[in-house]
């Protein structure tokens, strides 16, 4: 895991649960990598993500004192208004990066929150006891069983008293499982969605997702097609990253 | 930084004057709005809009975007509004845009270029129409416009026949010899021609065994295939004379420079702006400096000059003003 910490007092402010970031690699010569907002305090901000290839690599080489170029904040973010009391937050993998923020704004304003994170191992289960630390209820799952629930992180979930509502992050197999939980509970479910971005501000159309044209996240979309469809194609990067479940017709 | 009033590194485009060589290429930098509070689009020569269809489009599955060594896949499937939605609720948005807005034109038939150049055109927020005959992402015929000689001409000359403003073809890589394409594109009336659109590729996930693009096959795009479009724009500025705006992954000033010395008036940049957001104006940047380092008062003095049988030699000689 590597967690890297940049001197940004604007971002800091700007900054909302669910902003994104695009980090532009030292040297260029590939395009930027979009990676969750973990931490924002004070005048920092940290980004949490894991080696997975060449880009994450060479992002993971940054080293203290060194400059990292951030086009941030993106997206929409998560609504933490509402009045909701009990919510269970559900991560898979590095979707752990865009659920601190939320965590702190629901419990700042009296929440409590069940953690659902679950990873391939314990090892890749990073960072949970920061989450406890905050005030977190955790429950947690492996695919591999060496930490928590042996099995996805939704068995968990199912197997537990419903919240009255959910937020989540992670691989789009969890969020459609976690969609398919809210939808038959009819909770309501705000989901970050995970898509191959090319710029990440709305220029390029490359990551898209399929949602109702009535949603409030579609306000000025044409019908979608000659027969007046009633889907159409929002950007992830710039109507989400985060969908209501109920909107959503993936 | 070089003083850049005492250079001039403006190209022309037909008609069109850009202050600066640079141009945002379609579906890599939105109508530009999108990227205005990272960069100074006022430093930029013009942005090409995203292609816009006689019908709503609402383009292809994902993935849409795999990223390659040295470059990516791209295959959005030309999602756009229509024309009809686009003029009622788009187009009047570019007039805020710092910098010259070029349309980008695509369809499936002769008819459908003429129709929406005609609509498009007639629109004083846009400033010139590109053709975009070399979509190689749709089923049916995208790229095929740009793949035969004949196609082409009738696209343009449809096209050409709706409106004066200045047309720019955007020629396939895809093809056996591309000055054969773009000596039809400029007869039939192409006042400048965009060299090259994406190379077809494809990437395949050997795990889900599976093609990684939901639509299958793409386009690349992005380093990798900059000496082929560099070749591409040697060869057409031997065939035509009329401006070329060189394209095809570049990234620096002298990956530009490479492409005005091959024989383009103006420089597109696409992909890179998905690396940097600020790469056309770190690019103009280094052109400034160039110019000042190897004492070159007009952009337009080098423009060919590394092409012995550049075509377009006299074009400016004889230009008022």
């Amino acid at each position: 895991m590597i967690l890297l910490g940049v001197e940004a007092p604007k971002l800091v402010k700007s900054v909302r649960p669910g902003h994104f970031a695009m980090a532009l690699l030292p040297g260029g010569q590939a395009a930027g990598v979009a990676l969750g907002i973990y931490e924002a305090h004070g005048e920092r901000c940290s980004l949490l993500f894991f080696i997975t290839g060449d880009r994450t690599r060479r992002l993971g080489a940054l080293r203290v004192g060194e400059t990292l170029h951030l086009v941030a904040p993106l997206g929409n973010g998560f609504d933490c208004s509402g009045k909701a009391r009990d919510i269970a937050i559900v991560a898979g993998g590095v979707g752990i990066a865009s659920v601190l923020l939320p965590a702190q704004a629901l419990l700042a304003r009296g929440a409590r929150i069940r953690l659902y994170y679950g990873a391939r191992t314990a090892e890749r289960l990073v960072e949970a006891e920061r989450f406890a630390t905050e005030g977190c209820e955790l429950q947690l799952a492996t695919d591999d069983g060496s930490r928590g629930h042996h099995g996805v992180v939704t068995e968990l979930l199912e197997r537990q008293p419903a919240p009255e509502a959910i937020l989540a992050c992670g691989p789009t197999p969890m969020l459609r499982a976690v969609s398919a939980y809210a939808q038959e509970r009819n909770l309501p479910a705000q989901l970050s969605l995970e898509e191959a971005f090319g710029c990440g501000v709305g220029g390029c159309w490359g990551c898209v997702v399929p949602i109702l044209r009535s949603s409030a996240q579609a306000p000025s979309f044409p019908p979608s097609d000659a027969d007046g469809s009633d889907v159409v194609h929002a950007r992830v990067c710039v109507e989400g990253p985060v969908f209501w479940a109920h909107e959503l017709r993936w | 930084m070089v003083d850049s009033t005492a250079f001039d590194a403006s190209a022309r485009i037909g008609s069109l004057v850009l202050p600066f060589p640079t141009v945002g290429l379609s579906g890599c930098y939105g109508s530009g709005a999108e990227f205005a509070p990272y960069v100074d689009l006022s430093r930029l020569g013009a942005v090409v809009l995203k292609s816009v269809t006689r019908r709503p489009r609402m383009g292809n599955p994902t993935p849409r975007i795999v990223h390659t060594p040295a470059g990516m896949l791209n295959a959005i499937g030309l999602q756009n509004p229509g024309i009809e939605w686009y003029l009622q609720h788009d187009v009047a948005k570019f007039a805020q845009t710092p910098c010259a807005t070029i349309g980008s034109v695509a369809g499936f038939s002769v008819d459908d270029y003429a129709y929406v150049c005609e609509r498009l055109a007639a629109r004083s927020e846009i400033a010139a129409i590109e053709l975009n005959i070399s979509c190689p992402n749709v089923a049916h015929e995208g790229e095929t416009f740009s793949c035969d000689p004949d196609l082409t001409a009738r696209v343009v000359r449809a096209a050409r026949a709706t409106t004066e403003k200045p047309l720019i073809a955007k020629l396939s890589p895809n093809v056996t010899d591309i000055a054969t394409i773009a000596r039809a594109a400029v007869d039939a009336g192409a006042d400048a021609l965009a060299v090259v659109n994406t190379v077809r590729g494809m990437s395949i996930d050997i795990y889900r065994r599976k093609p990684r693009l939901g639509n299958v096959t793409g386009g690349l795009s992005g380093a990798a295939i900059r000496p082929i479009a560099l070749l591409a724009v040697y060869e057409v500025a031997r065939a035509v004379s009329v401006p070329i705006i060189g394209q095809g992954g570049i990234e620096t000033a002298s990956d530009a420079l490479e492409f005005l010395l091959a024989g383009a008036s103006a420089i597109g940049i696409g992909t890179a702006n998905f690396t940097d957001p600020r790469a056309p104006m770190t690019i103009l940047d280094g052109i400034f400096a160039y110019m000042a380092q190897q004492n070159v008062r007009s952009l337009r003095e080098i423009v060919g000059t590394a092409n012995t049988g550049f075509a377009n030699s006299n074009q400016f000689e004889g230009d008022e003003g």
